[in-house]
């Protein structure tokens, strides 16, 4: 259905009542679920578009560099147009944090954009000039780990057509103790050897490369540079869990990496890597691409099975999980693309070797991306056990401006906000975990002194907001009364039972939200309770706010 | 007994140890156990779904689990009730309860919204969050069920009820996160949707987001009330609400006729529809089909006592329709020549009356003992849009009426019995509610329209605004010229009120042209008249200063009769000469509004929007092409137009005829009825008779557009040309 959908808005702009109408009678789908989808995804649009529809990213990194002025700039410069000539909206994070401000216009991304590039695009769509998309740089860049440097091999694959020892290549995950890179940080060897044992005749192996969340970009580095040792990691994960199909869910925004992932599969289509008898043998993988319709909730696992589904990408009550009740309720194996990735790597390298690689007691590699107040924002492949402090000062090159460092999120919005004396953190899940936050995907964004922390909580908040899906009462109401409640606090209005009540709503939201965006809703705003106390208070208490980003009427407050 | 095996599962529920078969909910297990868990979104009848999160138990894990989908597992240890729970729990109902207009709609009629409940068994009174800001709005539309979107708490209890348990498939989610709601269809006002009608989401629904409408006027009076068990019986209520008819008893009831008893007279108001349920009925016509003509004197009130009627071939009118049949609000037509048909047992009749609250169109008499189920508006919709009703309504009216329906379009009267046969069981019969766009001026035609129901209004936009072309009733026909030409429609036609049409694909209708050329001839011919007529009409309007004439409704006139005051001498001789020429009954009054020095007098102004035929039981008022304003010669008397004419242009002419004895049933009294007549501008005569006989050359007849471009000395349109 979300293909059908996607053809009807490519011919007509945009989905036609009509056209859904006779959509609902050609595939026999009622037309209350076809409306039920083609309004919950932001990609398809029910009403006649403008002639430039402009959206620019408002979350973390991008609200970190100037996203507000820019939409401002924007709103300004073509309100006097109308609405049917210029739509300027906010979106969720494009995935281009090493690069914000992001903003894309009818659906192409355009990166690092100033105003006043912005309004030359802008003008050039209404000129009825055609926009260039803007691609990266074709040359890969070298990944450390990559046991082909540069040139794939497939030996993993080829090895196991040869001797298909799945126990072993269970045992070697487990040995070199990879887990979901996703954030979760779910053994991945117990995964698949809970789809391998599990009863169903339709296994599939599902890559989730929806990274959606604010500062995370790793992923699509990954896809871009070594798009071979993804689809060999979801390869052997078929061949291990006796899955025959496999589906790689992307992301709409990534265009590029789409691109690239598709000549790599059918290059392994052409040198019988996939299809019915790999290599010759008895073997048999299909791999196909998903692109998404839109929407972070689209990477929690069981709202992506949905949308694979053609239905709305409402996560799933669970149990039961996906590794027996995943996709069309058969046996699924859900990994993020670093984890596949990873997965190909350990089985080429060994599990000791995997483990060597940690520094300061941990073990393994990971990708991070490094966005916000530094100067070489981007996507890096560190050692486990690496301190966030060298991160930001060693890999991305320090704080702009030589500021000093006021806080930082391990892990974009979810992991919360740690302040600058906890940046000697190793990037390890345990003792960041104990640190009261996260190691998550690696998405790094760094706040510099002269940042207010409420702010930033709010931004985040508001993510979480936007990006709900509403099936559960806590998320659904909750965030957005979260968001009321933080926004009167930086426009003057708190009241005296917010601090408690946001306790009390904080208890619910983390054990009663159906998946893990509702329960993440208020760890921002608490992080900063936590560690930036005094910000709170100033707002709260003295309609002061030291970083003078707060209060429209600043002057008097 | 299931022979399915089933596990025992132990497992502790606050502290109290239980055992139930593997595949429990943990919900279950509790309720069966007397441990009571709240919830909003769960009811035993549906699949568990866990969206309120209202029914969390804290069963040791890193969250809570909804217990109404959590399946207990064995050695579980369940706490329900913890303060912590508790706690959760109660935000829950405060975030609902910030959103909810309390008390809602539900509440106020019966109290038992089970939100509101749940927050005053917790004590919440006034909410700390902030109140939703922008309200989600009200759907009105349904005649039976009010929808309040504000009171909706997203339970998707209605939903599962209208997919899950009725199979309707008409309700879903919409929209994403806060913005997120329940929606029918492509998020249509329910009346629009493809809803059945069937209650069961009313029925489900926990608060006052779906609630029953009260019944529209009063509840009948005579007649047995039905249980509603009673009526599910009957195969037209299958897949109804039971909890729905109960709440609608009243609106509908079964009556027993004697043989020879009426049922209803035509020209009478009402407001109830008639299912026959056992024995046989006729439905006939008693208005002599005449037109009225009055002799004798032209003096005085009594000359109105002699009017008499006249036959058509005595008292032809031009333009007057041949069509043989005449359109009741029954599942048949009756005959021109011999106004009678009989009514069975499956047949419905009074729909129009009941829904848009028209006089009946014919009068009906128990011709057998007859037992009959009637009904108020709120039960007649439901079984409209009931599936069943629906199937057998369409059986019918391809059996019965397609027939005489098409034959009445005097351009199909050559079509043969094998082609009707062939559009038999291909054509389909659509719904339409009042406003509804059935097709649109400049759109593709894809097919064309009978009237089985209700009022089209046929307009067409021209400058200086909407031009109403014709109200179409039962029997009328509409969207040829477009698939004769294969232009565009050439007009708007819009559902007036509740309208069924009968849609021919186009596919069908050129198969009819091909093979029938005499009714493609025509139509051809019909198709020219309308598109001359339409450019006369457009090049007039060009050049008209609107605005002046629309505060006195003159600019709605086609034509007008004025007289100028600075000439006229009151002499009347105006209002004797029109008497004279209709047989001593005139229909003028020299009365009116003014304008400048002209009195427009109370005749017809053909106006642009004549809602003098709206409503028509039996579509006797009709247009010519002319806009000139006809009244047939099959008129009830009912007096609709004439009240429905805001000009008082239209009067009711009395005349002697026999009617039935109330005292004594088969015997015949002398009474009076009557018929309406309007100005037909001396259809007859090269000039009205009014301006004919003004001495003073006061009296004209003038189109208003022309006449007041003069008076007001608009820039001329020799300028423009210039």
């Amino acid at each position: 259905m979300i293909e059908e959908l996607r053809s009807i808005q490519h011919q007509f702009g945009y989905l036609p009542a009509d056209q859904l109408q006779k959509l609902a009678s050609r595939i026999r789908v009622p037309l209350s679920q076809i409306h039920a989808v083609a309004s919950f995804y932001p990609h398809f649009h029910l009403t006649p578009p403008a002639q430039a529809e402009v959206r620019v990213c408002s979350d973390m990194s991008c609200h970190l560099r100037g996203a507000i002025d820019l939409k401002r700039g924007l709103e300004r410069a073509f309100q006097a147009g109308g609405p049917e000539k210029v739509a300027v909206r906010n979106v969720s994070c494009l995935g281009r944090c090493d690069q914000a401000p992001a903003m894309s216009i009818n659906d192409q991304i355009f990166c690092a954009v100033d105003e006043q590039r912005a309004l030359t695009l802008v003008r050039d769509v209404l000129s009825g000039r055609e926009l260039r998309s803007e691609k990266y740089d074709h040359r890969r860049s070298p990944v450390a780990s990559d046991p082909y440097k540069g040139a794939p091999q497939y030996s993993v694959v080829r090895q196991f057509v040869e001797n298909p020892d799945w126990a072993g290549v269970i045992a070697t995950l487990k040995a070199a103790g990879l887990r979901g890179m996703g954030g979760a940080g779910f053994p991945t060897g117990s995964k698949w050897e809970i789809v391998r044992n599990a009863a169903g005749k339709d296994k599939y192996i599902v890559c989730n490369a929806d990274e959606s969340e604010p500062g995370t970009i790793k992923d699509r580095f990954i896809m871009e540079n070594v798009p071979y040792l993804l689809i060999e990691g979801m390869i052997i994960a078929g061949l291990v869990t006796g899955a025959r199909r496999g589906i790689l869910y992307i992301r709409h925004e990534y265009e590029q990496p789409k691109e690239i992932l598709q000549e790599e599969i059918d290059r392994c289509y052409r040198d019988g890597l996939l299809g019915a008898n790999i290599l010759g043998s008895a073997l048999a993988f299909d791999l196909e691409i998903f692109v998404s319709p839109g929407g972070y909730i689209c990477g929690e696992e069981s709202a992506l099975l949905e949308a694979i589904e053609g239905k709305r990408a409402e996560p799933r009550n669970k149990p039961p999980f996906p590794g027996t009740n995943g996709l069309w309720n058969q046996p699924t194996a859900i990994n993020n693309v670093e984890t596949f990735t990873f997965a190909t790597v350990i089985l080429a390298r060994g599990a000791d070797w995997f483990k060597a690689q940690g520094t300061n007691g941990a073990t393994g590699m990971k990708f991070v991306g490094i966005s916000g107040d530094v100067n070489r924002p981007g996507i890096y492949e560190v050692p486990m056990g690496t301190k966030y402090s060298q991160l930001i000062y060693e890999y991305a090159g320090g704080i702009v401006g030589d500021r000093s460092l006021l806080g930082y999120a391990p892990s974009g919005p979810s992991s919360g906000y740690l302040p600058a004396s906890m940046a000697d953190l190793p990037l390890d899940w345990n003792a960041v975990a104990a640190a009261g936050s996260m190691v998550g995907s690696g998405a790094i964004v760094v706040c510099a002194e002269g940042r207010c922390m409420l702010d930033m909580a709010l931004n985040a908040v508001r993510f979480y907001r936007n990006e709900s899906c509403g099936k559960c009462v806590p998320c659904r109401v909750g965030s957005q009364k979260l968001v009321e409640m933080l926004t009167g606090w930086t426009e003057g209005r708190a009241s005296a039972g917010d601090l408690p009540l946001l306790d009390e709503l904080t208890h619910a939201l983390k054990l009663t939200s159906i998946c893990g965006l509702g329960q993440v809703v208020p760890v921002p705003i608490q992080s900063v309770l936590k560690h930036f106390r005094e910000v709170v208070d100033e707002h709260i208490n003295h309609r002061r706010c030291s970083a003078g980003v707060c209060f429209p009427s600043r002057g008097t407050a | 007994m299931s022979s399915w095996p089933t596990a025992e599962i132990k497992l502790t529920i606050d502290g109290q140890p239980i055992s139930v078969p593997s595949g429990t909910t943990i919900f279950d297990a509790a309720r069966v156990n007397g441990i009571p868990i709240p919830t909003l979104c769960h009811q035993q009848n549906e699949n568990p779904v866990g969206v309120c999160r209202v029914c969390v138990v804290d069963v040791g894990q890193r969250v809570y689990a909804a217990s109404c989908i959590r399946q207990v597992e064995q050695g579980m240890t369940v706490k329900t009730a913890t303060d912590p729970v508790q706690a959760a729990r109660n935000i829950l109902v405060e975030l609902l309860m910030s959103d909810h207009p309390a008390p809602c709609a539900r509440q106020q009629q019966s109290g038992d919204c089970e939100l509101e409940r749940l927050a005053n068994a917790a004590g919440i009174k006034e909410p700390r969050f902030l109140r939703r800001a922008t309200p989600r709005g009200k759907d009105d539309s349904s005649a039976v069920i009010a929808v309040d979107h504000d009171s909706c708490i997203l339970c998707d209890r209605c939903i599962r009820g209208c997919d899950d348990i009725r199979n309707n498939w008409v309700l879903a989610r919409r929209g994403k996160g806060y913005q997120a709601g329940i929606a029918f269809d492509n998020n249509l006002p329910m009346s629009e949707s493809s809803c059945v009608s069937c209650g069961e989401c009313m029925v489900s629904c926990p608060t006052g987001a779906l609630t029953n409408k009260r019944v529209v006027g009063t509840q009948l009076g005579e007649g047995d009330v039905l249980d509603p068990a009673e009526l599910l019986q009957l195969p037209i209520f299958q897949n109804v609400s039971g909890t729905f008819l109960e709440l609608n008893q009243k609106a509908v009831v079964k009556r027993h006729y004697k043989a020879g008893e009426i049922v209803c007279r035509e020209g009478e108001f009402g407001s109830t529809a008639f299912y026959i349920l056992e024995g046989k009925a006729e439905v006939f016509l008693d208005s002599p089909i005449a037109h009225v003509r009055t002799e004798g004197s032209s003096r005085g009130f009594f000359s109105k006592l002699q009017s008499l009627l006249a036959p058509r071939e005595g008292d032809r009118r031009s333009e007057e329709s041949d069509r043989p049949f005449i359109p009741i609000d029954a599942s048949v037509d009756l005959p021109y020549d011999s106004p009678i048909a009989e009514l069975n047992p499956g047949d419905m009749f009074g729909e129009m009356t009941c829904m848009s609250y028209y006089p009946r169109s014919a009068t009906v008499r128990a011709k057998t003992d007859c037992v009959m189920l009637e009904m108020l508006r709120n039960v007649l919709d439901i079984l409209q849009r009931n599936k069943s009703f629906r199937a057998q309504l369409e059986r019918n009216y391809r059996a019965r009426a397609l027939d005489s329906h098409l034959r009445s379009v005097p351009v199909f009267a050559s079509l043969t019995q094998d082609f009707i046969d062939h559009l038999r069981d291909r054509v389909e019969l659509v719904r339409f509610n009042p406003g509804q766009v059935i097709c649109r001026q400049g759109d593709l035609a894809d097919s064309f329209y009978l009237v089985r129901i209700g009022f089209v209004k046929v307009s067409e936009q021209r400058p200086g605004g909407e031009l109403v072309l014709a109200y179409l009733a039962r029997g009328g026909y509409f969207g040829e010229i477009a698939l004769l030409s294969g232009s565009p429609r050439s007009a708007t036609c819009t559902a007036l009120d509740h309208v069924e049409v009968v849609r021919i694909s186009g596919e069908d209708f050129q198969l009819m042209l091909d093979r029938f050329p005499d009714v493609r001839q025509k139509l051809e011919a019909i198709a020219r008249e309308r598109i001359e007529e339409n450019l006369r009409h457009t090049v007039q309007a060009q050049n008209v200063p609107v605005d002046q004439f629309l505060a006195q409704g003159l600019m709605e006139a086609q034509s007008l009769l004025v007289l100028d005051l600075e000439k006229c001498t009151r002499c009347d001789q105006c209002v004797r000469a029109c008497a004279d020429a209709h047989e001593g009954v005139s229909r003028l009054v020299r009365e009116g509004l003014r304008f400048d020095k002209y009195l427009v007098a109370t005749s017809c102004r053909q106006c642009r929007d004549p809602l003098c035929m709206v409503g028509c039981p039996v579509g006797s008022i009709r247009r010519r092409n002319t806009l000139e304003v006809i009244i047939e010669d099959w008129c009830i008397g009912c007096g609709l137009c004439a009240t429905n004419c805001p000009y008082g242009n239209i009067n009711l002419h009395p005349f002697p005829a026999e009617l039935d004895d109330p005292a004594r049933p088969g015997h015949k009294i002398a009474g009076v009825r009557v018929k309406a007549t309007s100005c037909d501008l001396c259809h007859d005569h090269a000039e009205p008779s009014c301006v004919y006989a003004c001495p003073h050359d006061a009296a004209h007849r003038v189109n208003p557009p022309e006449f007041f471009a003069g008076l007001l000395a608009q820039p001329a349109p020799s300028k423009v040309r210039s």
